[in-house]
């Protein structure tokens, strides 16, 4: 088991595009490690620069304290899922999982009985002699996971290991992967670009963005408090609501271009005036299940027109077209200058 | 469309029934004489149900080079086919992972000249080639120019196999430790082993079937393949030998036919070309 460290990692591919830029990055011994972003923001390069499948450009990849940059990939002491799983066609599962021991010429009767006790591990034991086209999504993913395991390594890699299952098992395999690498132990880094997987596996997690990393913490750090506009943004299923702001004049923020940051769980919704409120009239109701997520139009004091989400709680949904206020909670309204988070809007205005 | 009238169906459908036959019949015929003909006390040039004997076998198991001639063609088609898929394989790998400016470009025109290199236009460069390089009336000779002239298709039909191979695959066996023969052999090899049945066949079939370089190449008679020394059987007025070329003929189609179902029922033949299955 091992941490991993990255130091100024950089990678530009043959054309010029620089999918790593400069990256700094700690991730700790037995920690479940979320990297999460939009499409093409280098997180998978960065897996894969981790794995060894892709070369640094400049920089350093550490992992346990060993510098491994220029180590190929089998010497790393790494274990890899895939997003399409890449279990081999042509072997049965018990096979697929004894592959690595395989590579390390184990005999064969030897490795087959530690795949199946790999297997049953993960809950496959009926599936050894099936081809991996004989099992479902699910199945496969575990054997994929198996085949890793099987490896004993110091750290696990997985590329969208959610993806490629239907909704419904997403959700199963969600808690089977979180409880499986607390069971193990063992450094796991995941990519992902669901920010709800994210949050919901992650002990740690990164976001990402054109090469760089743009927020690292937990997943409660990086939804209460989005460091920049992007991570506010990009982080949550209901988007932050993200207002101009003005400073009152004296304060020191004056003339910056400032947003005004405040997530639709964070506010409270009345339909009687309340004080430091937004007041509006109901546009919308999208009912979320229990909840309803209600968009207010701001008519007298805020923007012209400027909407606002507030999530509101099944007992007080509003109507369209009545008049309602919502008011953001104790410190959890944001005021970011220049797209960079300053602080809570109270302190930053007091 | 419109639909067309009745009778104007009928006509259609016996135009087409007739023009069917016609050419079944054109390509079945030379076959069922094949199948007639070596059974027959006196075969004819035309297909004809025989009086039967299998005299005709025994004269050909009398003739000292009908069965040599066999095991010269199997020698001459398995070195062949050892050395095209071989070669193929690894060079098709290699050309659908690594970039290779002009790829494609190379590859039609390699294609485009390798029917030249065991094709008549070159019979003379090619017989002095051998010369300079002392391989006349060597089985390797032959061997080389055949491999030279088929690879180019091999690794065409191969390299369609090899992008069809998720490079996911490859890179699971290297994190695993696999080095690169490790990873061709445990994992590319198993996975494109329909295509190396194919083009494994199809070497085989094309030396089988291949006359103008063993006779161009090849002096000895006693290293002649069946092909070539097919064309020795004649009487002593000059007439084809009719008895004994039937029966040779039915012999020489045997291992072809055998290995061809054999293989296509053991790995069944599939050429994607483009096509998704």
């Amino acid at each position: 088991m091992a941490g991993i460290t990255l130091h100024a990692l950089t990678k530009v591919y043959p054309g010029g595009v620089r999918a790593l830029d400069a990256l700094d990055l700690e991730i700790r011994n037995g920690e479940f490690f979320a990297l999460l972003g939009p499409s093409g923001c280098g997180k998978t390069t960065l897996l894969r620069t981790v794995a060894g499948l892709e070369t640094a450009t400049s920089g350093e990849v550490r992992i346990g304290g060993a510098d491994v940059t220029r180590l190929p990939p089998g010497r790393r002491d790494v274990g890899m899922v895939f997003q399409d799983y890449a279990l081999f066609p042509h072997m049965d599962v018990a096979d697929n999982i004894a592959y690595p021991q395989r590579v390390r010429r184990v005999p064969r009767a030897e490795r087959r009985t530690a795949a199946a006790g790999v297997a049953a591990e993960l809950g496959l034991d009926g599936l050894l002699g099936r081809r991996p086209g004989e099992l479902s999504g699910g199945q496969q993913q575990r054997v994929a996971l198996a085949r890793a395991m099987a490896a004993r390594p110091r750290v696990f890699l997985l590329d969208e290991p959610l993806s490629n299952l239907d909704a419904r098992l997403r959700l199963e395999a969600r808690t089977f992967l979180k409880r499986l690498q607390n069971e193990l132990g063992v450094t796991t880094v995941f990519v992902t670009h669901d920010q709800a997987e994210a949050l919901a596996m992650a002990d740690r997690m990164a976001v990402m963005e054109g090469g760089r990393i743009r927020q690292v913490g937990t997943p409660g750090e990086v939804f209460r408090r989005p460091a920049n506009l992007f991570v506010a943004s990009f982080i949550g299923s209901t988007p932050m609501n993200l207002l101009p702001a003005r400073a009152a004049p004296g304060l020191a923020t004056a003339g910056d271009d400032l947003v005004y940051g405040v997530r639709p769980e964070y506010l409270d919704y009345s339909d009687e005036p309340l004080d430091g409120a937004f007041a509006g009239r109901v546009a919308v109701v999208e009912n979320l299940g229990s909840t309803s997520l209600v968009t207010l139009e701001l008519g007298r004091d805020g923007g012209a027109g400027e909407l606002v989400h507030v999530v509101v709680g099944e007992e007080r949904e509003p109507r369209p077209g009545a008049r309602g206020w919502a008011r953001p909670r104790p410190g959890r309204a944001l005021l970011y200058r220049d797209g960079e988070l300053v602080g809570a809007a109270e302190e930053a205005v007091a | 469309m419109a639909r067309a009238t009745p009778a104007r169906a009928v006509l259609h459908r016996i135009g087409v029934a007739v023009f069917v036959s016609a050419v079944l019949g054109f390509f079945s015929l030379p076959l069922l004489w094949l199948a007639s003909a070596p059974f027959d006390r006196d075969p004819q040039i035309s297909a004809s149900l025989p009086r039967f004997t299998l005299d005709n076998f025994r004269a050909l198991l009398d003739n000292p080079y009908a069965l040599a001639s066999l095991r010269n063609s199997a020698l001459l088609a398995a070195g062949t086919a050892a050395l095209v898929v071989t070669a193929a394989a690894l060079a098709a790998y290699a050309l659908s992972r690594v970039r290779v400016p002009g790829r494609d470009a190379l590859l039609y025109l390699l294609l485009l000249l390798s029917s030249i290199i065991t094709g008549t236009a070159a019979m003379v460069p090619v017989f002095l080639l051998a010369f300079h390089l002392h391989l006349i009336d060597t089985r390797l000779g032959v061997v080389l120019v055949l491999t030279g002239g088929l690879l180019p298709t091999a690794i065409f039909i191969l390299k369609d196999f090899t992008d069809a191979t998720p490079p996911s695959y490859e890179e699971a066996a290297r994190v695993f430790g696999a080095t690169p023969l490790q990873v061709l052999r445990h994992v590319v090899a198993p996975v494109i082993r329909p295509g190396l049945a194919t083009v494994t066949v199809w070497t085989v079939a094309q030396v089988w079937g291949d006359f103008l370089m063993p006779f161009l190449l090849l002096r000895d008679p006693d290293k002649a393949p069946a092909a070539v020394v097919m064309y020795t059987f004649y009487t002593e007025g000059g007439q084809a030998d009719l008895p004994l070329l039937s029966t040779f003929s039915l012999l020489y189609a045997l291992p072809v036919v055998t290995m061809y179902l054999f293989v296509s029922r053991r790995y069944g033949f599939r050429f994607h070309g483009g096509i998704k299955h």
